[in-house]
Parts: structure tokens; C-alpha cells; sequence
């Protein structure tokens, strides 16, 4: 045990040496995180002219309510609501089941946990530019895989059609998402002894009783983190929707990052199109928030 | 510099060819001069280098062309290409920041907003802007000078839109003449479709950022003004206009145009036509080249034709414009470059363009463009050089209210409306109703999403 005064003692010491290490961080932080976030917020308040040669007149929260009332933001809002609880189930999901597969031993397992790594390693408007083609209807995998599987009869326009377009962009962001996923859980099982499942399985657990009682609870410090971070992911996503489908057909996958770059950088509504980020970043963060609660509500030790 | 003048005192916006001949006088024959024209002396006053930013069609063509700018002893040129998706955004992130560019590409419908916004220099004046003005087809020019009178761009590149068609398909369908107008469009394209020739006859690029276009493109197909000289919304005063969208959704709706077309680049479209999928691909008019290099089956087999009728068809065109630099010597230099990208060397040949007429058939809005033996022979043969030039000149037009400061903002709004239309979520009527909304929204300066 050490004592108080000498852990003072040493804290004080250290305690210029910890600033200085922090202060590059923290100057990088307030340069790209706080300064723009600061700026937003300030110019979601203002009726900013398009040169941005000044903030323009002060509007209170005119913009934030042009923005609520606005019937092209709850649709929408509720567009982005279904591709982020798409995107973070499934990305979760898979991310999970490919980490629990891959932890097993197989022949060629080095391999396959090479692969994983393949689609993070992909940037996102390269997988949505993949996915465009592998979606198309008349020259694309997709329908062939689907017609191979006995699925569909016949070639399909996926991202023609309002009704499949959402669902083909949540796959294929899903498709880079859950590596991701899949490489943080299978970091998290790694730490997993296997004295826990030899020792359940001794006293009489089946499979689906180990899984659940044993590894969901010890993953879920990265299950929080991955969930976290698949949400603040699925709020922000722009690119694979951008090169897939740029938001349509109509509006059908018009999430609010699009509105948002349409409203700030093409049409130059500088102080409209911030109150939008504004109002996603809130709702982002208040999502992240939520998640990290409902994982860790009942947690016991 | 002699400009014509309206009785307010601004130069007449959109006079005629001649007037502007006689307005030019001696300045027209001066401009013959290598004095006026590029690569002149006004260029050599400046000695820095000078900060271009393109798009990223063919970034090696366009270092060239400058680079030989340059070693007719001017300035060097700082070429920056980015890329042509979200160009626009992009160009505006930058000037906004900033950053300052002598020279730039930009989209038409962006020009006027630019020099309110003060990224962009006013041209009047500068040595022989009336001369290049004078030497454009008339139909151009409301793109490159407002309608206070004031020259607010040059040329990058023009093109109209025109009808792309198989010429078997339709002998096979019996189809004696190229159809022209969107009733005679439909017809044939029912008639091929029913006859089983191909599925889906009718391909064009209706992804929403393209929409607007289009509605120009079919709107003045039909003879329908879609805005007054002020910029304000008429189409909707015309009865025809409801038929026009009736037309655009029947097509899609009854799988005259495929499923896929909401979605489907240019580079698709061309292809279908080369591979003999579709029988119609409305677009511009150097898509022919994109669907005869492909070299399909039926590549040979696709002419082009024009469209509207009587009426008329859309001339597009992207256009140059200078920054706002407030160097006098360094924006003489940048102008220099200007006249000589935009319009013509210091021989007065239409080098750059020539150019970009061999990679792709782009054209330039100027009637001695087309009568250039060397732009002649740059064109691949099965271009209809005449057709393309008469089309230019009388049967195609600019829509000035497309350079508007507001434009933009309506141009975002387009296809949004539009799409619901072609899936049947609105009618034409709301449809015509929504547009004159979205029109009047982004005129009057209305906030909205």
C-alpha cells in the first residue's frame, strides 16, 4: 500500500508531466472538435450569407425552427432512424457471430482473420461505389447471387426501387461495418479464459447457456463500445448513401448527413444547414448515450 | 471598349449576333491581332504564377493545354484538379476559406451567385470580351452575360441535348421517321417495347441531380417558357406543362424507360444503347462518342438526332470564371488565359477546344467553331457537325434564369420533386404545383429545406 502523503507526493510531481503529455492531444482536440463544434452552433444561431465573410445577423433559433417544421426533416429523420437501427443490429450482430467463429480453431483460421480485415480496410465511398455495381439491376452479383439461392426469379433494380434501396445501403454498409465489429469482439474473446467454459460446461451448460452466460457478460465492455461507436456511425453515415444512391429514388434514403451537405455546401444555407448538424449531432450523442445504458443496465460483476 | 447599352446605361444582356459585329467595329478587326488575343502582351506585365482549379475530366489534357500557354512566354499556371462529384461543393468549401483562385471551372447555373458572393470578377471590358461575345452563337450568350448586361464567365465547354436512336431498331419496328417530339417519342417507344424489339426503349439520366435538365430539356421540347426575363416561375401558366410531366411519369410508369434509370450514370446509359438494351438515350450530344467508342453490338447502329420539333431543346454549358484577385496586372494575366482556354490561341485557332472536341466531342458555343477545318477533322465522322451547329444556333436554348444567384438553391429542389412524380407518389399536378413552390421559394429568398 502506498501512503496518502507519498501519493500526493508523487501525483504533484507528475502532475506537470501528465499536462504536458495531454497538451498535444488537447490542442488537436480543440482545434478540429471544439472549434468546429463551437462555430456550428454559433452559425446555426445566425443567418450566415454564403461567402461566410461574416456570421450575419443574429436569428435566435429561427433556423432550429424552420428545420422542426419542416416535413423534409422528419422524413428524413426517420430515414436515418431506420438505416442506423439496420446498421447497428446487423453490424452488431454479425460482428459478433463472425468474432465467436473465428475464435474457434479451424484450419486456415490465420487466414480468415487476415479477411476480416479486408472490408474496414476499404474505404467507405470505395464500398459504396462496390456495392453500386454488385446491387445493379442488370449487370450486378447481387441478383445472381439471389437467383442462384433460389430467393428471386428475376432481376431486380434494388436501388431503383424506393421500398429496397434502404435496406441495400444498410447492407452494404453493414458489410464493412461488421469487420469492425468482428475485430474489436474477437479481441474482447481472446481475453476470455477457457477455464470459465471448460469449468460451465463440467457443471452441466449447453452451448447457448456458455454464450449467454458467460461470453455476452465478459464481452460487454467492447459489446458497449462497439454499439457506441456503430451508432455515432450509422447518425453520420454520408458516403456509401452518397455513392449508392446520392438519396433517392425520391427520398427514400435521404438520411440527415445528406440533407445537411446539400443545405451547407450546394445550396450554401450555411445557418440552416448547421442548426440540421446541430440537431444530428444532439441526436447522435444522445443515442450513443442511450446505448451505453441499456448495455449496462442490470450489469452485475 | 465600346458595349452597347441599354437606355438604363447597362450593356444590353442578350443582343443579337450583328449588333454586337457593328458594336465591335475596329475592336473586331483589332481583335484578330495577337495584341488581343491570347498569350498578348498583357499577360507578360505579370510575372507570378497564377492558380487554376478544374474538374477532373482528362487532369493531363488540361495540364498540357495550359503548360503550352505557358511557353508562349506566360505565367505558369498552378493546375488543381478535383473531383467533378461534388465539384461544386467543394469550390465553394475553398473560397469561402479563403483560398484564392485565379481561374476555375465552374457549373453555369453557379456563376451569377459567384460574383455576388464576390468569389468571382465581373468581365466587362477586359480586351476582347465584346469581340468573343460577338463571335458566340446569340442562343449562348445569356449564359455568359447577365441581364444587366454584365459578362459574368467564358465558355468551358456547350453541348444540347439530343436524341440518341438505333436506326435498326426503328427499321425494325417500322418506324419511318426519327421520333422528335414527346408524343412521337412515347409512340415509338410503345411501338418497340410492344413489338418486343427491346424491353425498355427509352434511357436518360434521371438521377436526381440531373432532373433539372431534363425539365428544361422537356419543357422547352413542348415551346414552354419556364421563366420570364425577371427569373420568375411561368411554366406553370402554360397548359401544356401538365402534359409534359403526364408524359414523364407515363414513360416510366409503363417501363418505357427501365426501373434502373433513377439511378444509372451516364457510362451505364451508354452502354445500354451499345449493347442494344434501349433504342432512346436523350442526353448531350458528345454522349455519341461515349456509345460509339464502347463498340458494341449496336454501337454503329445508334445516329443522333435533334429534338423539339419546332421547338427547341436545351444548350448546356459549363463555363470559366475568374477569381477575385485585385491584382490589375495578375487578373490581365488570368484573362489572358481566359481568351485563350475559353475562346481561342493567339492564332486565333480554337486550340483548346479542338482538344477537347478529339477526347470527346465536347463543342464550343461559336458558329466558326464549327466551320474550323481543324475542329472538322477532330470529329469522328459519325457526328452531324451541321446538324449539331444549326442546333446551336436556332434550335436550342440557355435559360438564363439558370445562372441566377438563386438557382441553385431550386436546382438542389429539382429532382426531389421529380422523382416522386416518376414512382407515382405525385401527380403532375402537384408536381407542376411543387416546382413553382420550390421556384418561387428560392427567388423570393425563402429559408427552407
Amino acid at each position: 500500500m502506498t501512503s496518502p502523503a507519498l501519493s500526493n507526493e508523487l501525483s504533484r510531481a507528475d502532475q506537470w508531466f501528465g499536462f504536458r503529455l495531454t497538451v498535444p492531444a488537447a490542442v488537436i482536440l480543440i482545434v478540429l472538435l471544439a472549434l468546429p463544434t463551437g462555430l456550428t452552433i454559433l452559425y446555426s444561431l445566425h443567418d450566415v450569407p454564403a461567402n461566410g465573410a461574416s456570421l450575419g445577423p443574429f436569428v435566435g433559433f429561427e433556423n432550429f425552427s424552420i428545420v422542426l417544421s419542416s416535413p423534409v426533416f422528419w422524413r428524413s429523420a426517420t430515414v436515418t432512424l431506420l438505416f442506423s437501427i439496420g446498421f447497428v443490429t446487423l453490424s452488431t450482430a454479425i460482428g459478433l457471430a463472425m468474432a465467436i467463429l473465428l475464435n474457434q480453431k479451424f484450419i486456415g483460421r490465420g487466414l480468415a482473420r487476415a479477411l476480416l480485415i479486408i472490408p474496414w480496410a476499404t474505404p467507405w465511398l470505395v464500398i459504396g461505389i462496390l456495392w453500386k455495381w454488385f446491387a445493379d439491376g442488370s449487370v450486378g452479383g447481387l441478383n445472381a447471387v439471389l437467383i442462384a439461392l433460389g430467393i428471386t426469379s428475376d432481376y431486380h433494380d434494388f436501388l431503383a426501387d424506393p421500398n429496397t434501396a434502404l435496406p441495400v445501403t444498410i447492407l452494404a454498409a453493414v458489410w464493412r461495418q461488421a469487420s469492425f465489429a468482428g475485430i474489436l469482439l474477437l479481441a474482447g474473446l481472446q481475453t476470455l479464459p477457457d477455464e470459465l467454459g471448460e469449468a460451465a460446461a463440467l457443471d452441466g451448460a449447453g452451448v447457448w447457456q456458455r454464450f449467454l452466460h458467460i461470453t455476452l457478460p465478459w464481452l460487454r465492455p467492447a459489446l458497449a463500445t462497439v454499439a457506441v461507436l456503430n451508432v455515432i456511425y450509422a447518425f453520420l453515415q454520408f458516403d456509401v448513401i452518397f455513392a449508392m444512391t446520392q438519396g433517392g429514388p425520391g427520398d427514400a434514403t435521404q438520411v440527415l448527413s445528406l440533407l445537411i451537405y446539400r443545405q451547407l455546401f450546394a445550396v450554401t444555407q450555411i445557418g440552416l444547414g448547421s442548426a440540421l448538424a446541430v440537431i444530428l449531432g444532439l441526436v447522435a450523442l444522445v443515442g450513443g448515450l442511450i446505448t451505453v445504458k441499456l448495455l449496462y443496465r442490470g450489469h452485475v460483476q | 471598349m465600346m458595349k452597347t447599352r441599354k437606355a438604363d446605361g447597362s450593356l444590353q444582356g442578350r443582343m443579337d449576333r450583328r449588333t454586337f459585329l457593328k458594336a465591335s467595329g475596329a475592336t473586331a478587326l483589332a481583335a484578330m491581332t495577337p495584341g488581343l488575343m491570347a498569350g498578348g502582351a498583357e499577360a507578360a506585365a505579370y510575372t507570378g504564377t497564377l492558380d487554376m482549379l478544374a474538374w477532373d475530366f482528362q487532369p493531363d489534357t488540361i495540364k498540357k493545354l495550359v503548360a503550352e500557354w505557358t511557353a508562349q512566354g506566360n505565367p505558369a499556371v498552378n493546375v488543381a484538379v478535383i473531383p467533378n462529384l461534388g465539384y461544386s461543393s467543394a469550390l465553394q468549401t475553398r473560397l469561402r476559406g479563403g483560398d484564392k483562385i485565379d481561374l476555375y471551372y465552374n457549373f453555369a447555373y453557379n456563376s451569377q451567385k459567384f460574383i455576388d458572393q464576390g468569389w468571382a470578377s465581373k468581365l466587362n471590358g477586359l480586351p476582347g470580351v465584346n469581340d468573343m461575345l460577338g463571335e458566340m452563337f446569340e442562343s449562348a450568350r445569356g449564359r455568359h452575360v447577365n441581364a444587366a448586361g454584365d459578362v459574368i464567365s467564358v465558355p468551358y465547354f456547350s453541348a444540347v441535348h439530343m436524341l440518341h436512336y438505333n436506326k435498326d431498331m426503328l427499321a425494325k419496328g417500322n418506324i419511318a421517321a426519327v421520333p422528335s417530339t414527346l408524343k412521337e417519342i412515347y409512340d415509338a417507344s410503345k411501338a418497340l417495347k410492344e413489338g418486343g424489339i427491346v424491353a425498355s426503349p427509352y434511357v436518360a439520366y434521371w438521377v436526381k441531380e440531373f432532373c433539372e435538365e431534363y425539365l428544361h430539356t422537356y419543357l422547352l421540347n413542348e415551346g414552354i417558357t419556364a421563366f420570364d426575363e425577371s427569373g420568375k416561375p411561368v411554366f406553370a401558366d402554360d397548359p401544356k406543362t401538365v402534359g409534359v410531366f403526364e408524359w414523364w411519369q407515363a414513360m416510366y410508369q409503363e417501363g418505357l424507360a427501365p426501373k434502373s434509370v433513377l439511378n444509372d450514370d451516364p457510362g451505364k446509359l451508354s452502354s445500354e444503347m451499345a449493347q442494344g438494351n434501349a433504342a432512346f438515350f436523350v442526353l448531350h450530344h458528345y454522349f455519341l462518342t461515349s456509345i460509339r467508342s464502347l463498340k458494341g453490338p449496336q454501337s454503329d447502329n445508334v445516329f443522333q438526332s435533334a429534338i423539339g420539333g419546332k421547338n427547341f431543346t436545351l444548350q448546356i454549358g459549363e463555363v470559366l470564371q475568374m477569381g477575385a484577385a485585385a491584382d490589375a496586372d495578375r487578373k490581365a494575366a488570368t484573362w489572358d488565359l481566359m481568351k485563350y482556354y475559353g475562346w481561342k490561341d493567339k492564332a486565333g485557332k480554337f486550340t483548346v477546344f479542338n482538344q477537347w472536341a478529339k477526347a470527346a466531342g465536347l463543342a464550343a458555343p461559336y458558329p466558326g467553331f464549327f466551320t474550323d477545318p481543324d475542329v472538322i477533322a477532330a470529329f469522328p465522322t459519325y457526328y452531324d457537325l451541321p446538324l449539331i451547329s444549326k442546333t446551336f444556333e436556332t434550335g436550342s436554348k440557355v435559360v438564363p434564369a439558370r445562372t441566377l444567384p438563386w438557382y441553385p438553391d431550386f436546382q438542389a429542389k429539382v429532382g426531389d420533386i421529380i422523382h416522386p412524380l416518376l414512382l407515382g407518389q405525385a401527380t403532375p399536378q402537384k408536381t407542376v404545383q411543387d416546382l413553382t413552390d420550390a421556384a418561387a421559394a428560392a427567388s423570393g429568398g425563402t429559408k427552407r429545406l
